[in-house]
């Protein structure tokens, strides 16, 4: 076990009440967040804002990447009353703007699109002010699957590419491949009316970066506008090693790399992730100016 | 009166077994609420655990290099 982390790898491990309150929520309504299954660095902070990043289709999922702590395995068919718990869970944080995401769910015909879509619904019947961010699995690239998602017009259209082509293969699951999740962003880009397209990948694997230039191209000729690069962090000792971790002046030549290529909105940082304060996406200039096109 | 100080939950999943790195304060030393008591690590990060209240950290009752648990007592207060 890893005893010493560099200085900039240090959070706090606090829980207030408003911390109390998020963890009651999340129990009463028997949801589940992907801050607790992978472990999030930024839980006792995100937590404390009142603020978790809810995840459908309960907490197995199909796939077996090496880097991530989520149960894997043979899931629960979905239940039908868990679009309705998360938007009580939105209503009751009183969220401005929340980011749903999903295990992945090879086992469903739909990939769980349906489903991911119902709770967009739900959301906008019992939050209609709230914007809703989703961050969906590759639906193995499935397009109807992914259309179905589309439809119901989330605000902000989210695949990670988790890391760069090259490492594809030594990181997630062999089913996973670095140019399906490009199409994923892609068919997000050309939906009308056009969500916010965004990606998230994490640095700390062995990546050059050259590699990461090169990561940001394609995101951004995938139509890609927004993006969030974070640090690695071995959930547990069953995970895959960090390589290196990134130190904070690295992160900040890869945000003003991502700004000077033409993405609209990028962050980066050792305890950046995709959904991590996401709400300042939505606080910018140029998500205002979408959602006015969007909305009319 | 005497306040232990105990790790708190994370939640049901999220680590709940830390290994103390360093302390912070010393015994006999004032705290405020919210002060930097001790920095823990897991297999993902380092922590700091604040000071739930303000007092004088009078025992400490886990040692750097200590495994520990939610809800084991980490130190006690005078407070």
């Amino acid at each position: 076990m890893q005893t010493r982390f560099p200085e900039w790898i240090r959070r706090s491990w606090a829980s207030g009440n408003d911390f109390s309150f998020t963890r009651g929520l999340v129990e009463d309504l028997s949801l589940h967040t992907v801050c607790q299954s992978a472990r999030c660095p930024n839980m006792a902070e995100c937590w404390q804002r009142r603020t978790a990043t809810l995840m459908v289709l309960g907490n197995t999922c199909t796939r077996n990447c090496r880097y991530c702590s989520v149960p894997s395995g043979k899931p629960e068919p979905p239940d039908p009353e868990e679009p309705l718990r998360v938007a009580a869970a939105v209503r009751d944080m009183n969220l401005k703007h929340c980011v749903i995401t999903s295990v992945t769910r090879d086992d469903l015909p739909d990939g769980g699109a349906q489903h991911i879509a119902d709770t967009v619904r739900s959301i906008r019947s019992l939050c209609p002010e709230t914007t809703i961010e989703l961050l969906v699995p590759d639906f193995e690239g499935d397009e109807h699957a992914i259309e179905i998602v589309l439809t119901s017009q989330p605000e902000v259209f989210s695949h990670n590419i988790e890391t760069v082509e090259r490492l594809y293969p030594a990181v997630r699951s062999r089913r996973y491949t670095y140019r399906m999740a490009l199409g994923v962003l892609r068919q997000g880009s050309v939906h009308r009316p056009k969500p916010i397209i965004k990606s998230a990948f994490m640095a700390g694997h062995g990546e050059t970066k050259d590699e990461v230039r090169q990561t940001l191209c394609d995101l951004l000729e995938a139509g890609c506008e927004a993006v969030s690069i974070g640090q690695y962090l071995r959930p547990t000792p069953k995970q895959r090693e960090v390589a290196e971790y990134v130190t904070p002046e690295v992160f900040q030549e890869f945000e003003a790399l991502a700004i000077e290529l033409g993405f609209q909105f990028a962050v980066a940082g050792p305890f950046v992730r995709s959904s991590y304060r996401s709400e300042e996406l939505m606080q910018t200039r140029f998500a205002r100016e979408r959602m006015d096109v969007v909305t009319g | 009166m005497t306040y232990e100080v105990k790790l708190p939950s994370l939640g049901q999943d999220a680590a709940d077994t830390a290994t103390i790195s360093y302390w912070l304060v010393e015994e006999g030393d004032k705290v405020k609420e919210g002060e930097d008591l001790v920095e823990m690590t897991t297999d993902k990060a380092a922590f700091i655990v604040p000071s739930p209240k303000g007092g004088v950290l009078i025992e400490k009752l886990v040692q750097e290099g200590d495994e520990i648990s939610v809800g084991d007592v980490v130190c006690v207060l005078e407070v």
